[in-house]
């Protein structure tokens, strides 16, 4: 499902990512975890082709993305539910129509789009606030609802940047639970967080990004 | 994504994005609008010239003025005149009473000043109609001054010089409103292609989400060239619509006048082809901003 091979990101010559080596395999859940400015949103970007690797070979759901035509990158990007760390919601456009919004390209009619948005955002407990905007809600509804946009296409890759980092401990577990029950759809997971505390409870594979090298498990005397 | 839906999708999001930025939307439209007036006004005019020249053109009559004195003989001469030259095909007669019931018909609001007056003081005169091709006939000075020179003639009436000078300024007003046209369209262009760039700034944030999501480029680009599209149509119609209000507002300030000013001058509003190309120049103006402003350089 991913698959980095000599993976190496660098900018302006400062290497943020070296030589990484590693897979998840289809329908695992994954954690990546690491300090702050370890690249662990490099690497999600580096996933989604946000960013181009420098050196080395990635491969996500089959395709070669560090080889990708620009033109095949919003295929591969609809085939994934990604949640950004700054939730990049529409501003001036409604929490239903911001879940909704993905599925317009999918071909989906009206009455569909509604529908599953509805259900998603049901998934985060915000189906009550789906006429709000995203200026009228806290930071912990913006991230559901970013959320509810990433489950709502039935994504076969869930890739999620610090999802609980304004959510409180109930709420944080609460989308922990979602993404157990999404993956037991079958739906392939890697959670980026910095949060020890979830990672332990959800009993979940670990990676630890450390001076821009990843290895298996957490990092030894983490709290 | 099958067409029909892409198509759906692409007019709901260009729609959407006009009426979110409706101010931008309604300032854009009114400059293009203003910018289509002067065009189709231009349009306006050449096109009421080239009727009036045509209408001239038409018109391959002679007239003879009679002194007030003149005779059956020297009508006879007159006549012999013309029909010797060859370059006539028929005389005809216009008695003072027949002239001054012309003059009442296209003055109406001199009519009664006319009619109260003690004598007609139109004089009696002879219409010349001219064969086929006589109007450019070298033999025509000739036949002329033959007429200006019979003794029952005071004055011959056929400015054939006028007309060429007319036909010339109509083809001056062409190429004149041919160029404006180009100026004035590329203009509103200009003013789409600003409006759309500053509406792409706006939503920049959007844009870079619609990408990271998977939005195909079509349906980002896509809202904003239909929008520009729009924009320009929308400038157009209005643009026909002020026009056409104008014309109303003449039509009816001749009329209140008393004069018969459209059906003196020969007045017509922009014929169907002409409005066409008013709304050819507004679709161009909004398909060339929108093109324009969508550039990867704007864009990313």
């Amino acid at each position: 499902m991913i698959e980095f091979y000599g993976v190496t990101k660098e900018y302006h010559g400062r290497r943020v990512l070296k030589d990484v080596t590693f897979q998840v395999r289809k329908g695992e859940f994954v954690f990546l975890t690491g300090p702050s400015g370890a690249g662990k949103t490099t690497l999600l970007k580096l996933i989604y082709r946000a960013e181009r690797p420098s050196e080395g070979q990635l491969l996500v759901n089959g395709m070669n993305v560090s080889a990708m035509r620009p033109s095949r990158v919003p295929i591969l990007r609809r085939s994934l539910g990604i949640v950004f760390q700054d939730y990049k919601l529409l501003p001036g456009r409604t929490v239903l129509d911001n879940v909704s919004y993905v599925l317009k390209f999918l071909g989906e009619s009206a009455g569909d789009r509604r529908r599953r948005a509805y259900h998603a955002l049901r998934s985060v407990e915000l189906h009550h606030r789906m006429s709000a905007y995203p200026e009228e809600l806290s930071g912990g509804e913006q991230q559901r609802v970013a959320l509810a946009r990433a489950l709502v296409n039935d994504p076969s890759l869930l890739i999620a940047d610090e999802p609980t980092g304004n959510l409180d401990h109930r709420l944080a577990f609460e989308v922990m639970k979602l993404f157990a029950d999404v993956n037991v759809r079958g739906t392939t997971i890697l959670v980026a967080t910095h949060e020890q505390d979830l990672i332990r409870r959800a009993g979940r594979r670990c990676l630890t990004l450390e001076k821009g090298q990843v290895r298996e498990g957490l990092a030894e005397g983490s709290a | 994504m099958r067409a029909a839906t892409g198509l759906v999708t692409l007019l709901d999001e260009a729609v959407s994005g006009l009426v979110r930025a409706r101010r931008m939307t309604v300032a854009s439209v009114l400059v293009i609008a203003v910018s289509l007036v002067l065009v189709g006004a231009f349009l306006l005019a050449v096109e009421n010239l080239g009727g009036l020249a045509d209408a001239v053109r038409g018109e391959t009559a002679v007239t003879v003025f009679l002194r007030s004195k003149a005779t059956d003989a020297d009508r006879e001469e007159i006549s012999r005149i013309a029909r010797d030259s060859r370059l006539a095909s028929s005389v005809r007669r216009v008695t003072p009473e027949e002239a001054r019931s012309r003059f009442s018909s296209w003055f109406r609001s001199l009519a009664p000043a006319a009619a109260s007056l003690p004598s007609n003081p139109f004089p009696e005169s002879l219409e010349i109609v001219l064969a086929e091709g006589a109007a450019s006939s070298s033999a025509l000075p000739g036949l002329l001054s033959n007429l200006a020179a019979a003794r029952g003639a005071e004055e011959v009436q056929f400015d054939v010089e006028w007309i060429r000078r007319l036909r010339a300024a109509v083809g001056v007003a062409r190429a004149a409103g041919s160029a404006l046209a180009i100026v004035l369209v590329l203009g509103a262009a200009f003013t789409i292609a600003n409006v759309v760039r500053l509406t792409i700034l706006l939503h920049r944030e959007e844009i870079e989400v619609l990408r990271l999501v998977g939005a195909p480029e079509f349906l980002i680009r896509g809202p904003f060239v239909v929008g520009a599209l729009i924009q320009g149509i929308l400038g157009s119609a209005l643009a026909l619509g002020l026009l056409a209000a104008g014309y109303r507002a003449l039509l009816f300030w001749g009329t209140r006048e008393g004069e018969n000013v459209a059906g003196l001058l020969g007045l017509r509003f922009l014929p169907l082809a002409s409005a066409g190309l008013l709304v050819g120049f507004g679709v161009a103006a909004g398909l060339l901003g929108g093109l324009v402003a969508v550039r990867r350089r704007n864009l990313g």
